[in-house]
């Protein structure tokens, strides 16, 4: 993205614009780089503001989730932010244009300078029509090995919940929620299985104390208190028949290719046909190997 | 004095006619060919002089000057020997003239003047017979391959002096009968039944897998391409294997064009009729100018060779990018157009692709704990696979890990079973494209699948859901409904319903791809 077409605006420390929460940060940037108005920022971090961190190379049920999770904030009003790397971060960022765009990125480099993974400058430019990019560093900087953990703290800083979906059990995998925790702020994270290294990070978390989220609900009442806001109920457009919601069910139980629903005694065409449809209604989707996944929608 | 012999040389999959003109006249001693001869003719100089000696005959010691007309085209290859000699004999007034107009001779000749056979001998007898000549004259080894063809003389010849006795005007030497195909003769209403050739392998040995087996019989049922995915081990080039013993045999004119391929480029000796579908397998280590031809004059791929059979292509990710891309018009069209600076040609190559992949470089995408594959190298994975390729895939059966009680379960079929299904649903397709100049479902164009395929109205409703969504580019909707037809030949039924789409749709590429596409 090139200069001419990024319209980057600075925040100083003292700026009224600047997010509020991020001034609780120790060693906080003095100023800040913006894209789009100052005004949008503000707007979008006026409500709650949800940082979706984990993982790289997440799984497809993280993705999913992470996916899911920030369509649901998105739409309840609440902003989500990444630092659109691989893996959950985007996934988020996706879940989040998809439901509204209530979404913030921040930036490695400058603003104005390529985005690093390159793969993701499709996203990049997503974000910064509908929602907000920040950096720290002014526009025209290349990203240095140091960027990474300094827009993870200004990522964390701005959050007023953290929620981990999958990462490993490493301080570097959960700097965000460290940092969170330093900060006397919510960290919550997602349960995975027992036996992926991927589910450690998170369940680390919760045994500390960390809140566990399911569902984009229980994000909101870590936000808000129990009760406080309801989560936006994105319409399911077709109500899914009896017989597809059991064949929905089990796939959520971990039935997950046709040879296992077969196994569980259900006959084989009519699982091929029944998968095929709930696919084209968006309840499923592929994932690596022919996997199903349960696209949560309710 | 001047004498004039007709023979053939090939060039791609074509016989071309050549004349071959011998004047002698007094001088100095010697033997000059012109003509554009390739390595082979002009060392035949040598290989006839050593044959007529060796045969009793005169080689007569004044100045020869041979021509092969049409100057402009290259010949290459052994088999003008025998013309050649035949011609220096008929110029040196050894033999009658008069039926060296009517009689083409095709043979390598070795010095003891016996006559050997030659790669392409039906395609030149094809060749002979559109050019009116009366007559064929090969090695004996070949001759039932040359006889194949109807309305031409084909006289077999053992050696120089049987060709000198046979354009005396006697009998040629004794060969086979007529080839014969499915105890018809060539040009008669195809048999389509067949049995299995034994030392097969069966898919009976076939454990688990039942939806890829699946896949497999509907590939086969509608000549559609097929993409195996799975982790290794779990049978993908198993199931391929099994593959040519559950398709139709050839009908007779693709037989023809089939032994006709495989005698030009020397595969088989073609001692009857192709019948059984060609089976190809490159190596991954392949060119693009080995997959679809096009490396010298006349040379053919490897998408030919394969043509009215199966190209099967195992570790498709490994095939080199150029190579992949290359076979993006032969599987549209049919056909293979080869343009090179000077020579072009076009060939066919009607074949169904089945290709074998890893879901990842390691093998294990999806199993978390096991796929140690970094983001980039499952992206550049993906990539290979992805687009145009993909977008030609009519099927893609994902195979999993086989459980413990799938290893020990019955087979859910054998070969003989899933070929008789395989053929019913050929037979209705025949039947119904009887007019329309195609057989199977593959085959349909836009055109066609209009007049067709009759869905109903569930179907349609599907289809309007299908399209709404957007997943499927405009040929993966036409592959989508035909794949559904083959599904609902298979099942024996007029009407494509809306549960063919849907099976039909949980094998189409692009939903296995699409969260990823997204994300």
């Amino acid at each position: 993205m090139s200069t001419d077409t990024l319209d980057v605006h600075t925040l100083h420390w003292r700026d009224p614009a600047y997010p509020q929460l991020l001034r609780e940060l120790h060693g906080a940037p003095r100023q800040l780089y913006v894209s789009g108005s100052p005004e949008r920022l503000r707007t979008l971090l006026s409500n709650g503001t949800v940082a979706i961190v984990g993982a790289k190379r997440a799984s497809d049920y993280g993705m999913e989730t992470a996916r899911s999770l920030a369509r649901d904030l998105a739409a309840s009003g609440v902003t989500v932010l990444g630092a659109l790397a691989e893996g959950i971060a985007a996934a988020a960022h996706m879940g989040a244009l998809e439901g509204g765009g209530r979404t913030v990125t921040v930036m490695p480099g400058g603003l104005d300078t390529c985005c690093y993974p390159a793969s993701r400058r499709g996203l990049y430019e997503r974000i910064c029509t509908q929602g907000c990019a920040l950096a720290e560093l002014p526009p025209g900087t290349q990203p240095r090995r140091f960027s990474d953990p300094t827009r993870r703290r200004i990522v964390a800083g701005v959050a007023r919940l953290v929620l981990v979906v999958e990462a490993a059990d490493r301080p570097n995998a959960l700097f965000e929620a460290r940092i969170a925790q330093e900060l006397a702020r919510p960290v919550a994270a997602v349960p995975g299985r027992v036996c992926s290294p991927l589910a450690a990070g998170p369940h680390a978390l919760l045994a500390e104390g960390a809140r566990l989220v399911q569902s984009a609900q229980d994000a909101l009442d870590a936000l808000y208190g129990v009760g406080s806001t309801h989560q936006h109920q994105v319409a399911s457009s077709n109500a899914l028949d009896r017989q597809l919601r059991l064949v929905l069910e089990e796939v959520g139980a971990g039935r997950d290719t046709v040879t296992k629903l077969v196994a569980a005694g259900r006959r084989a065409r009519d699982t091929v046909v029944a998968l095929a449809e709930l696919e084209l209604a968006g309840a499923l989707v592929r994932g690596d190997g022919g996997r199903y996944l349960c696209r949560a929608q309710q | 004095m001047l004498a004039r012999a007709r023979t053939f040389t090939i060039e791609g999959l074509q016989a071309r006619a050549v004349a071959v003109e011998v004047d002698i006249r007094s001088g100095l001693p010697g033997f000059t060919i012109v003509g554009l001869a390739g390595t082979a003719v002009r060392e035949a100089r040598e290989r006839v002089q050593a044959a007529i000696l060796n045969s009793g005959l005169q080689f007569p010691a004044k100045r020869i000057t041979v021509n092969l007309a049409p100057g402009d085209l290259p010949k290459a290859g052994p088999g003008l020997d025998l013309a050649l000699a035949c011609a220096v004999l008929a110029a040196s007034e050894q033999i009658p003239k008069e039926r060296l107009e009517s009689h083409a001779l095709l043979g390598e000749l070795s010095l003891n003047g016996s006559v050997k056979p030659c790669r392409g001998t039906l395609a030149v007898a094809q060749a002979a017979r559109e050019a009116g000549l009366d007559k064929l004259v090969v090695a004996p080894q070949r001759a039932r391959e040359a006889s194949l063809v109807e309305g031409l003389g084909v006289v077999a010849a053992r050696s120089l002096r049987s060709a000198v006795r046979i354009l005396s005007g006697n009998k040629g030497d004794a060969f086979a009968a007529r080839m014969q195909h499915d105890g018809q003769h060539i040009g008669g209403e195809p048999a389509l039944h067949g049995v299995q050739r034994s030392g097969e392998p069966d898919l009976r040995d076939v454990r688990g897998q039942t939806q890829a087996v699946r896949a497999l019989i509907v590939a086969a049922a509608g000549a559609h391409n097929l993409l195996l995915s799975g982790p290794p081990g779990t049978g993908k080039t198993m199931l391929a294997q099994r593959l040519p013993a559950i398709l139709p045999p050839l009908v007779s004119g693709e037989a023809i064009e089939v032994t006709r391929i495989q005698s030009i480029m020397g595969e088989s000796p073609c001692e009857e009729l192709i019948s059984h579908r060609p089976f190809r397998s490159p190596h991954h280590s392949i060119t693009a100018a080995g997959l679809v031809g096009g490396a010298s004059r006349g040379w053919v791929g490897e998408v030919v060779l394969a043509h009215n059979g199966v190209l099967f292509l195992d570790e498709l990710s490994e095939f080199s990018r150029t190579a992949l891309e290359a076979l993006r018009q032969p599987l549209e069209d049919g056909r293979v157009a080869i343009v090179r600076a000077r020579h072009s040609a076009v060939y066919p190559s009607r074949l169904m692709l089945v290709a074998a992949t890893n879901p990842c470089p390691c093998g294990y995408a999806g199993e978390a704990e096991r796929c140690r594959c970094s983001e980039a190298e499952l992206a550049r994975h993906r990539r290979k696979l992805s687009g145009p390729l993909l977008d030609r895939i009519d099927l893609l059966a994902q195979l999993e890990r086989p459980t413990a009680t799938a290893m020990q379960a019955q087979p859910a079929i054998d070969s003989r079973r899933a070929r008789e299904y395989v053929l019913q649903a050929r037979e209705r397709q025949a039947a119904r494209y009887r007019d329309e100049g195609i057989a199977v479902n593959a085959q349909l164009d836009v055109s066609l699948l209009g007049r067709h395929i009759a869905l109903d109205e569930s179907a349609q409703a599907m289809l309007r859901r299908v399209q709404e969504r957007g997943v499927l580019s405009a040929r993966g909707q036409q592959r989508l409904l035909r794949v559904a037809r083959t599904l609902a030949d298979l099942q024996g039924v007029p009407d494509t319903s809306a549960r063919h789409l849907a099976e039909a749709l949980s094998w189409r590429p692009e939903m296995a791809t699409e969260s990823r596409r997204a994300a």
